[in-house]
């Protein structure tokens, strides 16, 4: 305990007395970043409409969860390395480098910025939907002004301060969670007693990945499964800061990790069955909208309604505070301007770097729909090779950082050594896979841009436009691109932050 | 029960108002003061840890001018960092400390912008087991 006199020259040493967070708000953390029931309605048509890919998008449901659970291991392990909660940027560039640990902070940046424009899409949408004035829904213009409004407002929400939204975030998730189990549960009853036109039932072949029929339909239905569990890891990074750390935060993101996948599967067979792939895949912006009201009826279908509104509006938020915390995070590294660090004073909220976010976010949607609307689609399809270029990365980064300790036992060879990477050539192959598929002149939903598909052309404006902002940055901040990878100290491993030893 | 108080600041105009009223209180009856500021990274949006620290560090510079004010007033005051909702941690560091009186400013909220993100005033009213001075700017 420290105390400070009249005549004390020197300032004192604040105490600091830390917080801790409880059991259930870190299982509310783990799933609300992923967004289900948005995640759902944005993704489900999408997977649905793969060629070849058939009845099997629960198959790729359980598969694309199979790399985010390799990339945990590394989450994990580099957590410890560098609790620096969740910075692809900083944990690659102890590994790798500064120049790759920036591109690490551009992949999470450029992917958050890419998945805004759909976000206030389905925000606006359905804010029209929810009023049952559908051709409102279904002008693009009348979309992307309730789009902006609702980043702007989100936006601001971040600035002010997220202490509210995060309890609200809470209530939020209950309704959703409960509605979209209520669509299942009714939609799947429906399928068994009243046949409706175009349901079939439910099937196990569903569920198998070797009934996919091509490697590139398995590649670009991972592509956006993956997506469907992206946030999950932040359920993993708040790890440390929890009560009871010794078993609550294993706990907590098993259980998250179950709630999700239960949650998708549930869903996905249930849409699907009473459906049909072919209504799924003809509705790719949003899966519930056509059926919604059949399954439900009777004004319980604004239920569903409301359950993909708070999930849409929730996850702008999730996506907003992560990107202004990742742009923080770099400024206070000194790879970026000084000024993405600063911290208003009032809201105590990284507030230049939220409102460039929710400006960037903004432009972009205005951009894509002035240009075409189905650009926001490709727009989604581009952001997953970002995400698979960051949680790639962060698989090796964690591999090569420790490879001093990977031969110290089995347990660490596994752990630290197999399953990051796993993770990481996982999400390569599907990258480079995707990358190919996606040059293809047809492969967006907008027509070719300069002779390739629009997802590619508009990863490549991100991936180049990184580029240059590198460039740029190394010519000014010096003294961070000066920096050298290091390796693990040799008793980190054997070190238990938090009093525990095994991996969440 | 100690001589201390505990002051909510967080180096804005109206905290200001709160530290002059606990400055007055302690030269007069002799107490420590007992500043603190609470602030509490969301862990909602993850990379926790770099928040919390940019907030630390502007905690740490928002104490420092506190400290400054008691030197000139001469009164005895200790800077606690307190990374939790503030409402909640200035009662729990009340207790902790078995202060006479928490003292916070009214930041000024109105009921709309109280209600809409929170006043932490009359959060404090409520969860306080002492008194609680709240001085308006």
């Amino acid at each position: 305990m420290s105390s400070v006199t009249a005549e004390s020259a020197q300032t004192t040493e604040p105490t600091l007395k830390k917080n801790a967070i409880t059991f259930i708000s870190n299982v509310v953390i783990g799933v609300a970043s992923t967004a289900p029931g948005y995640s759902l309605a944005a993704t489900l048509g999408l997977i649905a409409a793969v060629a070849g890919l058939g009845v099997q998008a629960p198959a790729i449901i359980i598969i694309s969860f199979i790399p985010m659970l390799c990339i945990a291991a590394a989450y994990y392990y580099m957590n410890r390395a560098d609790p620096d909660c969740g910075t692809t940027f900083a944990w690659v560039t102890k590994a790798m480098g500064p120049k790759l640990g920036w591109l690490g902070g551009w992949g999470i940046i450029a992917a958050d910025i890419l998945v805004m424009p759909s976000l206030a899409y389905v925000a606006g949408n359905y804010t029209f939907l929810l009023f049952g004035w559908d051709s409102a829904a279904n002008n693009k213009w009348a979309v992307l002004a309730v789009g902006v409004a609702w980043i702007a407002v989100m936006t601001l929400i971040c600035y002010l301060g997220t202490e509210l939204s995060a309890r609200t975030q809470q209530i939020l998730l209950s309704i959703e969670v409960f509605t979209l189990a209520l669509f299942a549960v009714v939609a799947l009853v429906k399928v068994y007693t009243q046949n409706p036109a175009g349901s079939s039932h439910p099937s196990l072949s569903w569920f198998n990945p070797f009934a996919i029929s091509s490697i590139s339909a398995l590649t670009g239905g991972v592509l956006l499964g993956i997506f469907i569990y992206w946030g999950w890891d932040s359920c993993v990074s708040v790890n440390e800061e929890t009560e009871d750390s010794g078993t609550a935060p294993g706990r907590a993101a098993v259980i998250s990790t179950f709630l999700l996948v239960g949650i998708y599967l549930l869903v996905a067979v249930a849409a699907q069955a009473f459906a049909g792939t072919k209504t799924l895949a003809n509705n790719p912006d949003d899966i519930f909208a056509p059926i919604g009201s059949a399954v439900l009826g009777g004004g319980l279908d604004k239920l569903l309604i409301i359950s993909v509104l708070t999930s849409a509006s929730a996850s702008t938020q999730t996506t907003i505070l992560p990107t202004a915390r990742a742009s923080l995070s770099m400024a206070r590294h000194g790879a970026i301007p000084k000024i993405f660090a600063r911290i208003h004073p009032r809201h105590l909220t990284p507030d230049v770097s939220t409102i460039y976010m929710g400006v960037a976010s903004c432009l972009l949607l205005v951009v894509l729909t002035f240009w075409d609307q189905n650009l926001i689609f490709d727009a989604f399809t581009a952001l997953g090779l970002m995400i698979a270029f960051y949680y790639g990365i962060t698989g090796f980064a964690c591999a090569i950082y420790y490879r001093r300790e990977l031969t110290r036992s089995v347990k660490n060879f596994f752990f630290i050594g197999v399953l990051p990477v796993a993770g990481g050539l996982m999400l390569t192959a599907v990258l480079v896979k995707s990358l190919f598929d996606i040059t293809k002149p047809d492969s967006g939903y907008a027509g070719p841009l300069f002779g390739v598909g629009a997802p590619f052309f508009i990863a490549m404006v991100a991936i180049v436009l990184g580029g240059v902002l590198l460039v740029l940055c190394m010519a000014r901040y010096r003294e961070f691109f000066r920096r050298t990878p290091e390796t693990a100290p040799p008793d980190l491993v054997a070190r238990s932050p938090a009093g525990h030893e095994s991996p969440a | 029960m100690s001589s201390e108080f505990v002051v909510g600041y967080d180096g804005s105009e109206t905290a200001d108002a709160a530290l002059r009223a606990a400055l007055t209180l302690g030269k007069e009856l002799g107490a420590k003061i007992v500043v603190a500021f609470g602030y509490f990274p969301n862990p909602v949006g993850g990379e926790v840890l770099d928040y919390a620290k940019a907030l630390e560090e502007h905690g740490r510079a928002v104490l420092a001018q506190a400290e400054e004010r008691a030197r000139d007033e001469g009164v005895e005051l200790e800077p606690v960092l307190v990374e939790e909702k503030p409402a909640q941690g200035l009662v729990d560091l009340a207790r902790e400390r078995d202060a006479r009186a928490i003292i916070i400013g009214t930041h000024g909220e109105g009921p709309i912008r109280g209600a809409l993100i929170g006043s932490t005033a009359h959060k404090l009213i409520h969860l306080a087991d002492r008194p609680v001075l709240v001085v308006p700017r």
